[in-house]
């Protein structure tokens, strides 16, 4: 079976860890723990016929107590950048690590959901900001690990496109 | 001493061993360069719900089990080969046992005498307290984020209601001074916060005098700023304005509306209102209107004033003609008064109701014992008024005998004393008046056509007060005025009801009746306004019972004898009452019905 590793990167509380949650359980708590170090979660999705495992790397948040460690990202198949929408900073914490990420391996796949969709009538990033991306050619979801939307299409696009990729 | 040595060897692998198992640490040797491990020492307790339950000295391949160790090998490679210096530390990492529970790891790689060595360990007591104070500094972070977007939210929305509330402020402030209101805003003890432009201009203000008290402000008389002041403590839309005079380089009268401040209970608002204009107009206007004690502005009225006046130049003797009560005396006062003779004495008789003897003496004095009771000499009216006037009230009822008299008077300039032969020098101007119509008189032989050639030289028609409707409001106001001045009651107006029957009421008995029924009124007014009902009976009946047309009399004798009749029939045949209908007196209407032959039986 084939084994694709996918880092889960975003500033602190933008909800990496409940996404995966989300993912992988269908749980959801909203109550905020904060990641020290790294998870490794495992899940097993069916794309175009063929298995695949994910390896859901859950990164610590990156902001200025913790900065993400170059050797967690290495043997990363795609990632995901996870914005909260309630925060304008976030985006930028993503755009930075997008950098770093492509720095440090090249244009791998990768995808942006704009995290807390449930709320959106407080959020602060805007459409224009977004719509440069999507220019840009960046894959964007918008989804909220709280009602689910968005995640299972998040994750199985991603998948979808490191098999393809792999082909 | 070899045997001491192996022993203490021993001793210090066992506390290693025991220090790594209470250090929660599995250490592991790596064998060939490759992913397999062999276990060391004593595993700690955690170790198999993870990796299995091996025992050392088996070996172990732990990046099977655990994708992060995997990774964190390729790395730790660089350690164990010798190329980088020291220890290699993977970082925290989470693993989920078999039972769901979650342990926090951390290895090491590291060279010990030339063995490849890995160190597994759990993360306790100190990891839990690093990860509490990240938790606790995040989520001060996050609620720090919070509180300061709220802020700046609530900035921007305050800037943007700031902003508007100003622009909104700045539109009214323009419509306010395009209107050209002249306002003042004070605050609770009376300091000004805000002047429009108009009310600086109006009140002589050159500079911002915004944060003085408007007292300091405004140059007017103790009594006005009393009054300001005590309506600014009891404020009230509906009162009147307050009128107040400026005084300053450039005086001026204002209306002071005080209004409450919509929002705050303790400012108020000041509103001005220049009627300088409209004082100046209506003192032109009671200047124009009042002549002496007369009033009226109405087109007869000025022509009468202006007859006055030519009238006054020359000191011929003249016959006022008018209705009772159409102030006659008054004008034969204004003719004194505005003629060389003012500085000498006026004095005025009423000729009708008088015996030939006691008119001839009133009017000519008498000897003493002339006539029975005259106890002693007494100088007459005339020589009463030598250097002045003498005013002749009711001429027409004057006696044949002393018509005579006054004849030589008017013509000799001079009196003979009743009881004397010689007669007496008089410098006095005759002035006289009638209701009569002395034409009439003449020809029925009653009044001498010399004499009503002598009187009449000039001649000025008293308009009765029903052809000159215009003055009645004046007249009233004034006549209110005097009456306010002298009972002090506070009555200042009249109702619009009142005024209408005022102007439509036929006023037979003329100004007098005015007169008498403005305080008639006034007497029994409770308030400040005299109201319809406060009015005499007659003229609240007025409208209801008597057309106007009824009373529009014409002047001849007959007309006068009808205007008797008709009043004695409102009055039910009440000769009192008739006689308050005709302001006139009892005894006159009695004189004239017997005059026209009208009997009324008591």
């Amino acid at each position: 079976m084939m084994h694709k590793k996918i880092c889960m990167l975003g500033g602190f509380a933008v909800g990496k860890t409940s996404l995966v949650r989300r993912f992988v359980t269908n749980l959801f708590s909203e109550q905020y723990h904060t990641t020290i170090g790294v998870t490794v979660e495992k899940k097993v999705l069916s794309v175009a016929g063929e298995d695949v495992t994910l390896m859901l790397w859950d990164l610590y948040g990156d902001d200025e107590f913790q900065r993400i460690r170059e050797s967690y990202l290495r043997g990363s198949s795609g990632y995901i950048l996870v914005v909260d929408g309630t925060r304008k900073e976030t985006l930028a914490t993503a755009l930075g690590l997008q950098q770093t990420v492509e720095g440090l391996l090249g244009p791998i796949p990768f995808a942006l959901i704009v995290n807390k969709s449930d709320v959106r009538d407080v959020w602060e990033i805007d459409d224009a900001a977004l719509s440069e991306l999507r220019q840009q050619g960046w894959t964007i979801f918008f989804g909220s690990a709280k009602t689910g939307e968005g995640v299972e299409s998040l994750f199985s696009t991603l998948a979808d496109r490191l098999l393809k990729q792999a082909t | 001493m070899r045997t001491h040595h192996t022993r203490q060897a021993s001793q210090s692998e066992t506390l290693c061993t025991e220090l790594f198992v209470a250090l929660e640490t599995a250490v592991l040797e790596r064998v060939d360069q490759t992913d397999t491990f062999s276990l060391q020492g004593t595993l700690p307790a955690w170790w198999p719900s993870i990796f299995g339950t091996t025992t050392p000295p088996s070996t172990v391949r732990p990046g099977e089990r655990s994708p992060f160790l995997k990774q964190f090998f390729t790395e730790a490679e660089q350690s164990w080969a010798g190329h980088a210096a020291g220890l290699m530390r993977s970082g925290p990492w989470t693993e989920r046992d078999r039972h769901g529970t979650t342990l926090h790891l951390e290895a090491t790689a590291l060279v010990v005498d030339s063995r490849q060595l890995l160190l597994v360990a759990r993360l306790g007591a100190d990891f839990e307290q690093a990860r509490t104070t990240l938790q606790q500094a995040r989520e001060q972070a996050l609620r720090h984020a919070q509180a300061t977007k709220l802020q700046t939210r609530t900035e921007s929305r305050l800037t943007s209601q700031l902003s508007q509330s100003e622009e909104l402020r700045d539109d009214l402030l323009g419509v306010l001074q395009g209107l050209g209101l002249a306002t003042i805003l004070t605050d609770s003890q009376g300091r000004i916060t805000f002047i429009s432009d108009e009310a600086a201009g109006l009140l002589n203000l050159s500079t911002d005098r915004t944060g003085q008290r408007w007292d300091q402000v405004l140059s007017c008389s103790k009594t006005d700023r009393d009054a300001i002041w005590t309506r600014l403590r009891n404020p009230a839309e509906q009162h009147d304005p307050l009128t107040l005079h400026l005084e300053t380089d450039n005086p001026r009268w204002l209306d002071v509306t005080v209004s409450p401040h919509p929002r705050h209970n303790e400012k108020r608002i000041l509103l001005f209102h220049d009627t300088t204009e409209i004082h100046d107009l209506r003192r032109l206007l009671d200047e124009k209107a009042r002549f002496h004690d007369l009033v009226g502005s109405s087109p007869s009225m000025m022509q009468v004033y202006q007859l006055v006046r030519d009238i006054a130049r020359v000191d011929a003797t003249v016959l006022i003609e008018g209705e009772t009560g159409t102030g006659k005396e008054l004008i034969a006062r204004a003719i004194h008064c505005s003629s060389a003779r003012k500085q000498g004495p006026f004095i005025a008789a009423n000729c009708a109701g008088f015996t030939d003897s006691l008119l001839g003496s009133q009017l000519f004095g008498h000897k003493r014992g002339a006539f029975t009771g005259a106890v002693g000499d007494q100088a007459g009216l005339f020589e009463s008024a030598d250097g002045g006037t003498v005013f002749l009230d009711e001429i027409g009822d004057i006696p044949l005998n002393v018509q005579t008299s006054l004849l030589r008077v008017l013509q000799e300039k001079e009196i003979t004393r009743l009881g004397e032969a010689k007669p007496r020098k008089v410098n006095v101007r005759v002035l006289a008046a009638t209701h009569h119509n002395l034409s009439e008189d003449v020809a029925r032989g009653t009044f001498r056509t010399d004499l009503l050639y002598r009187i009449r030289v000039a001649r000025i028609q008293l308009p009765p007060l029903r052809d000159r409707r215009d003055d009645i409001p004046l007249l009233a106001s004034a006549f209110l005025g005097h009456v306010r001045a002298t009972m002090g009651k506070g009555v200042d107006q009249i109702s619009p009801d009142a005024l209408r029957l005022l102007l439509s009421y036929a006023w037979p008995g003329n100004v007098r009746e005015l007169k008498n029924a403005i305080e008639f009124a006034a007497i029994g007014c409770k308030g400040q306004r005299i109201t319809a009902t406060d009015l005499p009976p007659e003229v609240t009946r007025s409208q209801s019972h008597t057309p106007l047309s009824t009373w529009m009399l014409p002047t001849t004798n007959h007309d006068e004898r009808a205007q008797l009749l008709r009043a004695l029939n409102q009055a039910s045949g009440n000769r009192s009452e008739a006689a308050k209908l005709l302001g006139m007196s009892r005894a006159t209407l009695y004189r004239r019905l017997a005059n026209y032959g009208i009997d009324i039986p008591r």
